[in-house]
């Protein structure tokens, strides 16, 4: 990489005079790539989870334990008919798929995946994924409607009154952290996660000052929970699966979609599957660091690659949580999911924030005068 | 107020607990079995595709005389009288009824339903109805115990040795053993001995059989009688070759 880049980079400079344009069509490239590749893995791996949790197998025989499964069914749609309604609003229709997964796709850009490996590196890399994320709503909604179905738009309302509701939950958490480390900055985070405990200490392996985030104080705990929540209801996963609830909505918003643009929306969902878990691991769970008051200072391609891995390893693992969450608690109804919402998590955060900052005013951690 | 607090511990308590419940069905072992490369034992007193247990089968032709359709085909040459050299036992499935009858009647209980092993099938779904007349057989000829008994006495009664089967067979075996081979080894005798007695159980079946049999046809014909005279055709085609075998059944079902 290191030696491949600036040749690259230099023809591509020859071709087109731009350096910015290289690093942005080699970024958007790396960030295509990687959602594909993880949503295909990612169905797999919901298939796999599914038969596990019911003592089935699962795809077994597409490639080695059915990895190939997912690469299959995707040529399958790819191939099939892209129906529109006759009496849809045929434009919209038409683009909702595209503006749905822009906003879990654009998420992608700010997270860092290694102290060198990020697309994007921005101040305000957390607040730019929570906003952007929500951009997926938008779609949501235009799909629904357009498709001039009653159950589209049933589940295109109940998408945005429950993404509306659990933007609040979820980012107030998110708030809980940023308090502690004063900064928006993913990667700052991560650094506030593993600074040393003496600023001096030099080696490959040092003890943390703060540890993960979440278990820094019971707050951040709270928190962290808080988000779990909060973030299975925004990426529409169950028990929070209203806006597509098969039992009740046929498929929810995107009942007329077929082809290649209803796995536009299945691309969505796991890339926010992934962002989701991303950034709770980025905030909470020490980010690219294997353990959490034991702290790595690699540097090099393959100290970047390394923490790569365990940062993959630590979202796949929050992703595998929400399946097996899916497979352990029956859908909510919706009126539970807005009481849930607006009087149980919200509140809580709140009060987390609060006792946060009252001991952050103190300077302690946990309880004044024993910590 | 308070149950406001109760409803967050309650929450967190039942999600924990059911996160438990599929935890632990998470680590048991997958109850789904891949059906065609993999194959569940069969419950005993199961009527599938026939098993024939070649080695203990006397030949004795209950089987074939008791099925009520005739779909029990069975052909085999006695070698110096007592070792069944196999040609054909073969079951039409395009008949058989699985009456489970063959298996009451076998005296050597050598033939299932309900066992089966590498040759044994349980699915009858063809495209081609020729394959389903199955030829139970797992060898022709005779077996390789067989042969070698067969080849010991042609060697035998090249060199002049007289080795007359059938006599120690009908009388004590023992003793006509040690008379009729002193010079073999200490493991023949012992073969020769079991041999001799499998060919007096024979013997003595054979001796039955005759007493037995008329009363068997006599039970057996009135159900046997119906489907020859139903489909004569049928009944003359499952006497010859398998090529002539299908299309019988599938006249008689038009």
């Amino acid at each position: 990489m290191d030696t491949l880049v600036p040749h690259l980079q230099s023809a591509w400079q020859w071709a087109t005079g731009s350096a910015f344009a290289f690093s942005l069509v080699l970024s958007i490239l790396l960030v295509v790539a990687f959602v594909s590749v993880w949503a295909m893995f990612a169905v797999w791996l919901e298939r796999k989870a599914s038969a596990d949790f019911q003592v089935r197998l699962g795809p077994v025989y597409v490639g080695p334990f059915g990895l190939l499964q997912s690469l299959a069914d995707g040529l399958k749609l790819a191939f099939k008919e892209d129906l529109v309604p006759r009496e849809s609003d045929r434009f919209l229709f038409l683009i909702a798929p595209a503006i749905a997964f822009c906003g879990a796709f654009a998420a992608f850009a700010a997270l860092p995946f290694s102290p060198a490996f990020a697309a994007v590196d921005l101040d305000l890399g957390l607040f730019f994924v929570v906003a952007i994320t929500a951009v997926g709503v938008i779609g949501v909604l235009m799909a629904g409607w357009s498709s001039n179905n009653k159950w589209s738009l049933y589940g295109a309302m109940r998408e945005a009154a429950q993404l509306v509701s659990y933007e609040v939950p979820s980012a107030l958490a998110l708030m809980v952290p940023v308090l502690v480390t004063g900064s928006l900055n993913l990667k700052e985070i991560v650094g506030f996660q593993c600074a040393p405990i003496d600023a001096g200490s030099s080696g490959a392996i040092y003890l943390s000052a703060n540890g993960w985030l979440a278990l820094y104080s019971p707050w951040t705990f709270v928190a962290f929970l808080v988000y779990y929540v909060a973030s299975l209801a925004e990426c529409k996963r169950a028990p929070f699966d209203l806006p597509e609830a098969e039992s009740e909505l046929v498929s929810g918003f995107h009942t007329e979609y077929s082809g290649l643009r209803f796995s536009f929306f299945f691309l969505e969902e796991y890339a926010m599957m992934f962002v989701v878990s991303a950034v709770a691991v980025l905030v909470f769970l020490g980010g690219w660091q294997p353990l959490p008051f034991v702290s790595l200072d690699l540097g090099g391609a393959a100290g970047n690659a390394f923490f790569a891995v365990v940062f993959l390893a630590k979202c796949i693992l929050l992703v595998w949580v929400q399946m097996w969450l899916r497979w352990t608690l029956p859908r909510l109804r919706v009126d539970q999911v807005m009481v849930m919402g607006y009087k149980y998590l919200i509140p809580v955060t709140l009060g987390a924030l609060l006792l946060m900052a009252l001991y952050a005013h103190w300077g302690v951690r946990y309880i004044p005068g024993i910590v | 107020m308070l149950t406001y607090f109760k409803n967050i511990v309650d929450s967190l308590r039942t999600t924990v607990k059911g996160m438990q419940v599929t935890f632990k069905n998470l680590r048991r072992p997958e109850t789904t079995v891949s059906y065609p490369e993999e194959l569940l034992p069969m419950p005993k007193g199961y009527r599938g595709f026939h098993t024939l247990d070649q080695e203990t089968c006397i030949y004795c032709f209950q089987c074939a005389r008791i099925c009520p359709v005739e779909c029990i085909e069975m052909k085999a040459d006695r070698v110096e009288k007592k070792f069944l050299a196999w040609e054909q036992f073969s079951v039409d499935y395009n008949k058989c009824l699985f009456c489970n009858l063959c298996i009451e009647v076998c005296p050597k209980d050598c033939i299932h339903m309900d066992r089966r092993d590498g040759s044994a099938k349980f699915a009858l779904i063809t495209d081609d109805r020729s394959t389903l007349n199955v030829d139970l057989l797992l060898y022709a000829g005779l077996s390789e115990t067989d042969q070698k008994a067969v080849a010991k006495i042609a060697a035998d009664r090249a060199a002049g040795i007289e080795t007359p089967p059938a006599k120690p067979a009908a009388g004590a075996a023992k003793p006509a053993e040690g008379a009729a081979k002193p010079a073999e080894g200490a493991a023949k005798p012992a073969e020769g001995a079991a041999k001799p007695e499998a060919g007096a159980a024979k013997a003595a079946e054979g001796a039955e059989k005759p007493a037995e049999a008329p009363s068997k046809a006599a039970e057996a014909k009135p159900a046997a009688a119906k489907p020859a005279a139903v489909k004569p055709a049928a009944a003359a085609d499952a006497k010859s070759a398998d090529p002539e075998a299908p299309p019988a059944p599938e006249t008689h079902e038009a």
